[in-house]
């Protein structure tokens, strides 16, 4: 090919080339992103996330933001460094929303018939726009990893805490005392119940009282720390341009 | 003799850029097609894929499945047979209009893959966790699993290899190698369907309920992973389309 042969015939279909790829490009990532993060998620923390009997003070709010950090951290590693975009994180947490909404209400909801206030999915965004904020202002992966990272885990609880808290207000139903989300739980008997729902709330955690999700955050934010660490690393490998040639 | 392509055919330059009918087809074909066999799992999952041994399961289980197989065989076949034989032999020397046009074939392709992979990855494996958590499973070959396995995998495997061959054979880009990315975020995510054998093999022998957490599903998670083998992707392209708009765009 010609170096000196252009491929547009006037920078106005430049411009508009330019343009178009950008919502192809943007559509591919958003969409192959949320295939494999959503994958990564359901399998990693699902069952904290399908159901709200599972969004305990302990055990969801510990692993949902470990396992969550992952794929923001990959991803604002390459459009951060490389491009200069600041919404590597926002955009993998819509990409997930979106794959789990449509999955609950049509599947969850509209195959198995389970009402959408006990399968709607935790709400990441605060935490994520936090992140991206955190990387944009301060320029730096190391500060994005223990601030942002740190921020990501103790602001998942308050997030999600105006959607959970009416499920989680208790009620006495044949002399025993449940919270409506465990009330919910006992009617819409899933196929691995009993022994399903013996790991919410496990553990001696909750011998702090109300304190149980405070400290749970807490360690929560300090793994997600870690993780964002090695997940940025994961990033920049996912990210190389390098080609395998024939020997 | 391969009917390969040797140089631009003389009515190509005046072709447009993107062809927008055809990616508006290649994802409304995702679209309705799954819209499709989703009221089919909506209609016959409950009326005749609860029990295995019953003769209506296989009628409409088995049969769909022998019939994903057949199809998918013959369109893999038919589909990458023809783009390889049609090959571009002589790609290091196409005009840059011409690349710029193959450019955005190859990202109608990758759009394609996009869509294939949300439906896969994203709507029928989670599907699959609640098809569990109701019914009690008898056969590897769930309703659930007869979609989300043998149909939705392999569509995104098909459509992933299919654009991976358009790039190494229309595009200068890849013509010299593989991209390493390239063929993670192909040949991962098409990992995760033996991986399928692991899960159903652990299902038969460890467990018979469903609990999504459960380390038997993390082959599924690590190849899930390799999704982010699309940012390599777009970093490659983003350089090349780069050199092709980059002193016009100035």
């Amino acid at each position: 090919m010609s170096a000196s042969q252009s491929a547009v015939r006037s920078r106005a279909e430049a411009v508009s080339a330019s343009r178009t790829l950008d919502y192809m490009i943007l559509f591919t990532l958003f969409f192959i992103i949320l295939g494999g993060y959503h994958i990564h998620f359901m399998l990693t923390g699902g069952d904290w996330d399908f159901w709200s009997d599972w969004k305990d003070r302990r055990l969801w709010v510990t692993v949902c933001p470990i396992v969550a950090i992952t794929f923001p951290a990959a991803v604002q590693a390459v459009l951060w460094t490389r491009y200069r975009i600041a919404w590597g994180a926002t955009v993998s947490i819509l990409g997930l929303l979106f794959g789990e909404w449509i999955n609950r209400y049509f599947n969850f909801w509209g195959w198995t018939y389970f009402p959408m206030n006990f399968v709607f999915p935790a709400n990441f965004i605060p935490s994520a726009i936090f992140l991206d904020c955190v990387l944009v202002l301060s320029n730096s992966f190391t500060m994005t990893a223990i601030a942002g990272g740190m921020g990501w885990g103790l602001l998942f609880y308050p997030a999600n805490w105006p959607i959970i808290a009416p499920l989680h207000l208790p009620v006495e139903y044949n002399g025993m005392m449940f919270t409506v989300a465990d009330l919910s739980g006992y009617h819409y008997v899933r196929t691995g119940t009993p022994e399903y729902i013996r790991m919410v709330e496990k553990g001696t955690l909750r011998t702090f009282g109300k304190d149980v999700a405070p400290v749970s955050a807490f360690f929560s934010a300090f793994v997600s720390v870690i993780v964002y660490f090695v997940w940025h690393f994961f990033g920049l490998w996912f990210g190389k341009t390098d080609f395998v040639t024939s020997t | 003799m391969a009917a390969t392509t040797d140089s631009v055919k003389a009515d190509a330059s005046e072709a447009p850029l993107l062809n927008k009918r055809n990616l508006a087809l290649a994802v409304a074909l995702y679209c309705v097609f799954y819209a499709w066999v989703r009221w089919y799992e909506g209609v016959y999952g409950w009326s005749a894929g609860l029990d295995s041994f019953a003769p209506e399961f296989e009628t409409y289980w088995m049969n769909f499945l022998y019939i994903e197989f057949v199809l998918e065989v013959t369109i893999a076949s038919v589909l990458w047979g023809y783009l390889w034989r049609t090959r571009d032999r002589k790609v290091m020397s196409i005009t840059p209009r011409e690349e710029l046009r193959r450019h955005f074939t190859h990202w109608t392709w990758l759009v394609a893959y996009a869509t294939a992979i949300y439906f896969g990855a994203s709507y029928f494996t989670e599907q699959d966790g609640t098809w569990h958590q109701t019914i009690i499973r008898d056969t590897d070959f769930t309703p659930s699993h007869v979609i989300e396995f043998y149909l939705s995998y392999p569509v995104y495997i098909l459509t992933g290899m299919a654009s991976m061959i358009y790039a190494k054979t229309r595009l200068p880009t890849y013509a010299n190698g593989f991209s390493l990315m390239y063929l993670v975020a192909v040949v991962g995510p098409f990992m995760i369907l033996p991986n399928v054998g692991l899960n159903e093999w652990g299902h038969t022998f460890w467990f018979m309920e469903e609990l999504f957490v459960a380390p038997l599903h993390y082959g599924f998670v690590f190849f899930g992973w390799s999704a982010l083998g699309v940012l390599g992707v777009l970093n490659i392209e983003i350089e090349a389309l780069a050199k092709l708009l980059k002193k016009d765009l100035a």
